[in-house]
C-alpha cells in the first residue's frame, strides 16, 4: 500500500515535472495545458466521427435488407446522437486549426510547410464527411433506403482518411524525417515527408482501433445502462450486442499492435520507452515493471511489480538486449517518466481488462452456441456491468495512451529538431484565454451530456413522431414485459421478441418523443 | 507564376466560396437574431431548414484557407497567429459556439435548457464571427497588427468599419438567398415580402459602408489602397453592377437572377481586395515570396487540391442539388 504521505509528495514531484527546470515560461505551460485540454475534448468526440459511421453501416444494412424495425429504430437513435456528436468534434476541430496559430505560432512558422500535405489531405477527407453528413442525416425523406444508406460509405471512408492524415502529423512530430533545415529554416522537405516517419503505420493502425473500441465501448455501455435499468427488449439486447462485438473484436489485437508500437518506440525514442517503463538506468535483463511510481531521484519504480528480463526479451528477444534508460540523456531531455509511466499503466491495464472481458466473452459464446441457447450473449447483471463499464475504460484508455504519445516526447514538440518552450506563444494573455477555454467547451459538454442523457433514455424511437419516415411503420416498444427500474434481472435469457405490445412508459422515464 | 502565387490564387478562391456559403449562414444567424413580426417563427424555421443539410460543408472551407495559410504560407501563419489574438479568438469563439448552439437547438429537444436559448446564442455568435474576421482582414490589410498592443487590431477605426461591412454583406447574401428559398413553397410563400425588403435593405446597407470605407482605405493603409487604384477597378466595376442588378432583381422578384448576381457583387469586393494585397500577405511583414514553404510542398498541396476536388465538387453539386428547397416542417 502506499501511504498518503507518499501519495502527496509523488503530487508534488508530478507537478514540479510538470514545469521542468529550464526556461519553461507560464505562457508554454498554460499553452501547453490548454493544446492538451482542447485535444482531448477534440479526441473524445472525434473518435465518434471515425467509428460511428461503420456501426451505421452495420445497422442501417441489417435494415435495409430485413425491414425489421428495430434496425431501424437503431439506425434512427444513432444518427441523431452521431449528429451531435460530429458536430460538436468539427467545432473543436476547428478551434484546434486556429489554436495551432494562436499557441505555438513558431512551430507552425518553421514546420508548417511539412505538414501542409497531411493537413490538406484531412480537409478534404474532413470535407467529404460534411458533405456526406448533410446528405445522410437530411436526406431520409430525399433519397431512397439504399440511396440512404450508401451515403454512409463516404462518411466512414473519409472518417478512417481523416485519422490516417491527422496521425501522419502526429508521427512526423515524433519521428520528424525527410527535411532539411539550415540555420532553423526548413530548406527543403520531402512532400510525403509525414507519411514516411517511422511511427505512422502503427500509431494509424492504433488509433483506429481505439476509435473502434470506444464508439463499440460507449454505444454497449448506454445499452447495457439501459438493461440494468430493466429495459430488455430486442432493441437493447441489439444495440450492446453490436456495441459489444466491435469492441471485443478490436480489444484483442489492439495487444499485437501495442507490442509492435512499443518495439518501434524502442528503436526511435529510446527515451519515451524508457519513461513508458520507467527505467532510469540503461541495462540488459530490463525487467518488465507493471504498476509502480517512477522514483526520480533513485531512478527505480517503486511499488511496481517487476518481471526479470522480460522487457529486453519483448524488446530484442534476447535477455541480453540493451534498453538506453532515462539517465542517458540530461535531465533537461527527459519526459516526466512520473507521469507517462502512469498513464502507460493505465492505458495497459484498462487494455488487458478489455481482453480479459474479450476472451470470457467468447469462450461463454462459444459455449452457448455449442448449446443452442440464445441470445449468445449473456445478459445477467455481472456481465452489464462490465459491458458497462467498457465504454468510460475505453475512453480513458485511449486518452492515457494519447497521454503517453505526446508526453513521453516532451520536451520536444518535434524529437531532437525543437522543444515546445521554443514553439509557444509568449502572449500574455494566456490565462484568460485558458480560462475563457474551460469555462467555454465545459459548458457546452455539460450540455452535450443532457442532451445525450435525453436522447439514450427511452426505447425505440417512434419514426412517426419524427415526421421524416411517414412510410415506415410505427415501431412498437419490444419489451417482453414492463419490469420497473432496479429490479433484479431474470437470470434466464430472453429470447428477442418480435414486437408486440404497444409501446408503453412504465419505467417512468420521459422516453424520445420530441 | 511561381507555385506559390498559384497556391495564394486557390486561397482566394477558397476564400470566396466560403464567403459566399459560409457567409450566408452567419447572415442566416442575423435574420434570426432580428426575426421580427408575426411570423417570426416562421422566419426562425425557414433559416434553419435552409441551413440544416449544408451548414457543415458550407464551414469547411475556412479550414481549407486557414491550413493553406499555415502549409503554404508558415512565416505569415506565425505572425498572423501571435498578432491577430484578439480578432482571432473572437471568431473561433463565434464558430464553436454557433456550431453548437445550432445543433443543440436542432437535436436538444430542451434537455438542455430551452431551444430558443440555444437559438439566441446561435444567433448571436453568429454575428460575432464575421465581424472578427472582418477586423482581421483590414489588419493584413493595414500591416497594423498588434505588436505590443494586443488591442489595436479591433480598435482602429477602419478594421471595425471593415468588420461591419463584413457582417452587412453576409447579412445581404442570405437575405437574397433567403427570398428564393422562401418563394419556392406555397408554405413558405408569406416570408418573402420580408426577406426582399431585408435583402434591398441589406444591399443598400453594404454599399453605404463600402462608399465609407474607400477614404479609411487611403488613409489607413495606402500601400493596399495605391495598387487598390492600379488593379482593383475592373473588380469594383463587377461588385458595382452586381449590387445595381441586385436591387433590379430582387425589385422583380427574380430571386434566381439575384442570387447570382448579389454572389458577383461579393466575390467582386473580394476579388479587388485580393489583387490589392498581392503580392503582400500581411503588408510590411510578409509576402508571398517571402513567407513561402519550401516550394516541392506547395507543388505537393496544389496536386492534393487538384485531386481532392476532383472528388469534392461533384459531391457539393449533389448535397446543393438535393436540398435546393428547404423543407419547412413544424
Amino acid at each position: 500500500m502506499v501511504h498518503a504521505a507518499e501519495v502527496l509528495s509523488h503530487v508534488a514531484a508530478l507537478a514540479q515535472a510538470a514545469d521542468p527546470p529550464q526556461a519553461s515560461s507560464g505562457s508554454t505551460n498554460l499553452a501547453r495545458a490548454q493544446t492538451a485540454f482542447s485535444l482531448a475534448f477534440h479526441i473524445c468526440f472525434a473518435v465518434f466521427g471515425v467509428g460511428m459511421p461503420w456501426l451505421l453501416l452495420f445497422v442501417e444494412g441489417r435494415w435495409v435488407r430485413t425491414r425489421d424495425p428495430v434496425w431501424l429504430a437503431l439506425t434512427r437513435k444513432w444518427s441523431r446522437a452521431f449528429a451531435v456528436l460530429f458536430a460538436v468534434g468539427a467545432v473543436s476541430g476547428t478551434a484546434l486549426s486556429f489554436e495551432f496559430g494562436l499557441l505555438w505560432p513558431a512551430f507552425m512558422a518553421r514546420y508548417g510547410g511539412v505538414l501542409g500535405l497531411s493537413f490538406t489531405l484531412e480537409g478534404f477527407a474532413f470535407f467529404a464527411e460534411a458533405i456526406f453528413i448533410g446528405m445522410y442525416l437530411y436526406g431520409w425523406k430525399r433519397l431512397s433506403a439504399r440511396t440512404h444508406w450508401l451515403t454512409l460509405w463516404p462518411i466512414a471512408i473519409a472518417g478512417t482518411f481523416s485519422t490516417l492524415f491527422i496521425i501522419t502529423a502526429n508521427a512526423w512530430m515524433n519521428t520528424p524525417g525527410h527535411v532539411t533545415e539550415v540555420d532553423g529554416k526548413v530548406v527543403s522537405a520531402e512532400p510525403f515527408a509525414p507519411f514516411l516517419a517511422a511511427t505512422a503505420p502503427h500509431q494509424l493502425i492504433h488509433m483506429l482501433l481505439a476509435a473502434l473500441m470506444c464508439t463499440g465501448g460507449i454505444v454497449a455501455g448506454v445499452y447495457a445502462v439501459g438493461m440494468l435499468r430493466g429495459r430488455r427488449d430486442a432493441y437493447h439486447q441489439r444495440g450492446l450486442r453490436v456495441g459489444l462485438a466491435v469492441l471485443l473484436v478490436c480489444a484483442p489485437l489492439q495487444l499485437i499492435v501495442g507490442d509492435w508500437a512499443a518495439r518501434v518506440v524502442g528503436n526511435e525514442q529510446p527515451i519515451k520507452l524508457a519513461a513508458m517503463e520507467g527505467l532510469g538506468h540503461t541495462r540488459t535483463h530490463a525487467p518488465l515493471t507493471i504498476g509502480g511510481i517512477y522514483d526520480e531521484r533513485t531512478g527505480e519504480v517503486r511499488h511496481g511489480i517487476e518481471v526479470p528480463d522480460l522487457l529486453s526479451l519483448m524488446q530484442g528477444f534476447s535477455a541480453d538486449h540493451e534498453i538506453t534508460g532515462l539517465t542517458a540523456v540530461p535531465p533537461e531531455e527527459r519526459p516526466n517518466a512520473v507521469l507517462v509511466h502512469s498513464a502507460f499503466n493505465v492505458m495497459v491495464g484498462l487494455g488487458m481488462a478489455l481482453i480479459a472481458l474479450s476472451l470470457v466473452t467468447g469462450v461463454v459464446v462459444l459455449r452457448r452456441r455449442r448449446r443452442g441457447q440464445r441470445p449468445l450473449l449473456p445478459t445477467g447483471r455481472p456481465w452489464l456491468w462490465a459491458a458497462a463499464a467498457s465504454g468510460p475504460a475505453s475512453v480513458l484508455a485511449m486518452l492515457a495512451g494519447w497521454e503517453v504519445t505526446e508526453g513521453g516526447r516532451q520536451p520536444w514538440i518535434v524529437y531532437g529538431r525543437m522543444r515546445v518552450d521554443e514553439a509557444a506563444t509568449s502572449s500574455s494573455g494566456m490565462p484568460a484565454i485558458f480560462t475563457g477555454t474551460l469555462l467555454l467547451y465545459l459548458g457546452l459538454a455539460a450540455a452535450l451530456i443532457l442532451i445525450l442523457r435525453r436522447m439514450a433514455t427511452g426505447g425505440p424511437e417512434l419514426a412517426a413522431t419524427v415526421g421524416e419516415t411517414s412510410t415506415t411503420p410505427e415501431i412498437p416498444d419490444a419489451r417482453p414485459a414492463p419490469v420497473a427500474p432496479g429490479t433484479p434481472a431474470p437470470t434466464t435469457p430472453t429470447k428477442p421478441t418480435k414486437p408486440t405490445t404497444p409501446r408503453t412508459d412504465p419505467s417512468g422515464s420521459e422516453g424520445d418523443v420530441r | 507564376m511561381t507555385a506559390a502565387d498559384l497556391l495564394a490564387v486557390v486561397m482566394v478562391i477558397g476564400l470566396t466560396a466560403y464567403a459566399l456559403t459560409g457567409g450566408a449562414d452567419f447572415g442566416g444567424g442575423v435574420w434570426d437574431l432580428l426575426a421580427r413580426g408575426r411570423d417570426a417563427a416562421d422566419q426562425r424555421r425557414l433559416v434553419s431548414a435552409a441551413l440544416g443539410p449544408v451548414w457543415e460543408a458550407n464551414h469547411v472551407w475556412l479550414i481549407f484557407v486557414i491550413v493553406m495559410m499555415f502549409s503554404g504560407f508558415p512565416a505569415a501563419f506565425g505572425i498572423v497567429g501571435s498578432t491577430l489574438e484578439i480578432p482571432l479568438i473572437l471568431a473561433l469563439v463565434g464558430i464553436v459556439l454557433r456550431g453548437a448552439a445550432y445543433v443543440y437547438r436542432a437535436y436538444g429537444a430542451g434537455a438542455a435548457g430551452p431551444d430558443h436559448w440555444w437559438g439566441h446564442v446561435f444567433a448571436v455568435s453568429s454575428a460575432i464571427t464575421p465581424v472578427a474576421l472582418g477586423v482581421c482582414g483590414a489588419a493584413l490589410a493595414t500591416g497594423d497588427v498588434a505588436e505590443g498592443d494586443a488591442l489595436a487590431p479591433v480598435t482602429s477605426a477602419f478594421g471595425i468599419v471593415c468588420g461591419v461591412f463584413t457582417l452587412a454583406v453576409t447579412a445581404f447574401l442570405a437575405a437574397v438567398y433567403l427570398c428564393r428559398d422562401a418563394a419556392s413553397s406555397p408554405e413558405t410563400e408569406h416570408l418573402v415580402p420580408g426577406f426582399r425588403r431585408r435583402a434591398l435593405g441589406g444591399a443598400v446597407v453594404s454599399g453605404l459602408l463600402a462608399v465609407a470605407l474607400l477614404p479609411l482605405l487611403w488613409s489607413e493603409a495606402p500601400v493596399v489602397a495605391e495598387r487598390f487604384a492600379e488593379r482593383s477597378v475592373p473588380f469594383v466595376v463587377i461588385s458595382a453592377m452586381g449590387g445595381i442588378t441586385s436591387l433590379v432583381a430582387l425589385w422583380q422578384h427574380r430571386f434566381t437572377a439575384a442570387r447570382v448576381t448579389a454572389g458577383a457583387a461579393v466575390a467582386g469586393v473580394l476579388w479587388g481586395w485580393a489583387a490589392a494585397q498581392y503580392p503582400d500577405l500581411v503588408v510590411g511583414r510578409a509576402t508571398v515570396d517571402s513567407a513561402a514553404a519550401p516550394e516541392a510542398n506547395i507543388v505537393a498541396m496544389l496536386i492534393a487540391v487538384a485531386c481532392g476536388l476532383v472528388v469534392l465538387i461533384p459531391s457539393l453539386w449533389m448535397l446543393f442539388r438535393l436540398f435546393a428547397n428547404p423543407e419547412v416542417k413544424s
